[in-house]
């Protein structure tokens, strides 16, 4: 069996692309575009949304009801970066699947993530979570 | 292009990080170092954000090569490699949208976007990504 020991892999052609083999082994992916920049689970009825759980997130604010800012510890490269979130309640009978959330960014270094209820009124959730993919700076 | 025949890649400690099998998928330890993950299941196959209103455009994209605009909130995106299956997994957010519906084909996903009237209607930042099996 052949080892490889290193401490870092590194793209030959371009140091921060690295080319993997897919499943179906007739194509492949990116590495680095396929990587999970950010995410982040949180409280939105807690003081100032506190996070459970996070990845590259330095922070986090309560704007408003429903309304937060995720600050990124690692910027990304420009504010083309896709951004997803989902969100509920912990508890069925108050669930938040007829609910919606909307992630907006205008910048590199944050992303504002908005929940809301059917009527639609902004609204805190207990449970948030939002991924962010895209091209780190 | 220079090949680097390998089976296992690890730490220059001796802990592996990374065992290649060998139809080329990666196993790579996981971050509470109990158990170990699938590198490749767990890459997006695909992340787009495009802008809805007047003309639909790609901000940015990853395995997204091309968006059509079908009408007002009706948006859809061709992937440049196809997944494998239709049962690939689709998350969406729209900034404004109150409800969104998509669907899917091994080539391509479609997003809906509608007000509480159930009117279609367009926004200006869409995000979407897709996880699964690459064909």
């Amino acid at each position: 069996m052949a080892t490889l020991k290193t401490n870092t892999l590194t793209g030959t052609s371009t140091a921060g692309s690295i080319a993997v083999t897919g499943e179906g082994n007739s194509t492949t992916t990116n590495l680095q575009q396929g990587l999970c920049k950010c995410w982040v689970n949180f409280n939105g009825t807690a003081t100032d949304a506190a996070s459970r759980d996070t990845f590259n997130v330095s922070g986090m604010t309560d704007s408003a009801t429903g309304n937060y800012v995720v600050s990124f510890s690692n910027n990304m490269g420009n504010a083309n970066f896709s951004g997803v979130a989902v969100q509920g309640n912990n508890d069925a009978t108050n669930a938040g699947v007829n609910a919606t959330s909307a992630v907006g960014h205008t910048a590199s270094s944050a992303s504002g993530i908005e929940t809301s209820n059917l009527d639609p009124a902004s609204t805190d959730f207990q449970q948030i979570s939002a991924v962010y993919h895209g091209d780190l700076a | 292009m220079s090949n680097l025949l390998v089976q296992n890649i690890k730490h220059t400690n001796n802990t592996t990080s990374m065992a290649i099998d060998t139809s080329g998928q990666v196993t790579i330890r996981g971050e509470g170092s109990a158990t170990t993950t699938n590198l490749q299941q767990g890459l997006a196959k695909g992340w787009l954000q495009f802008n809805g209103t007047s003309t639909a455009a790609i901000q940015d994209s990853f395995n997204y090569a091309s968006i059509t605009d079908h009408t007002t909130g009706d948006y859809s995106s061709t992937l440049t490699n196809a997944m494998a299956n239709n049962d690939y997994s689709v998350n969406i957010s729209g900034a404004g949208a109150d409800f969104i519906q998509q669907s899917v084909t091994t080539s391509a996903t479609r997003v809906e976007v509608y007000n509480t009237s159930a009117s279609g209607v367009d926004v200006a930042i869409v995000s979407k990504t897709a996880h699964g099996d690459l064909a």
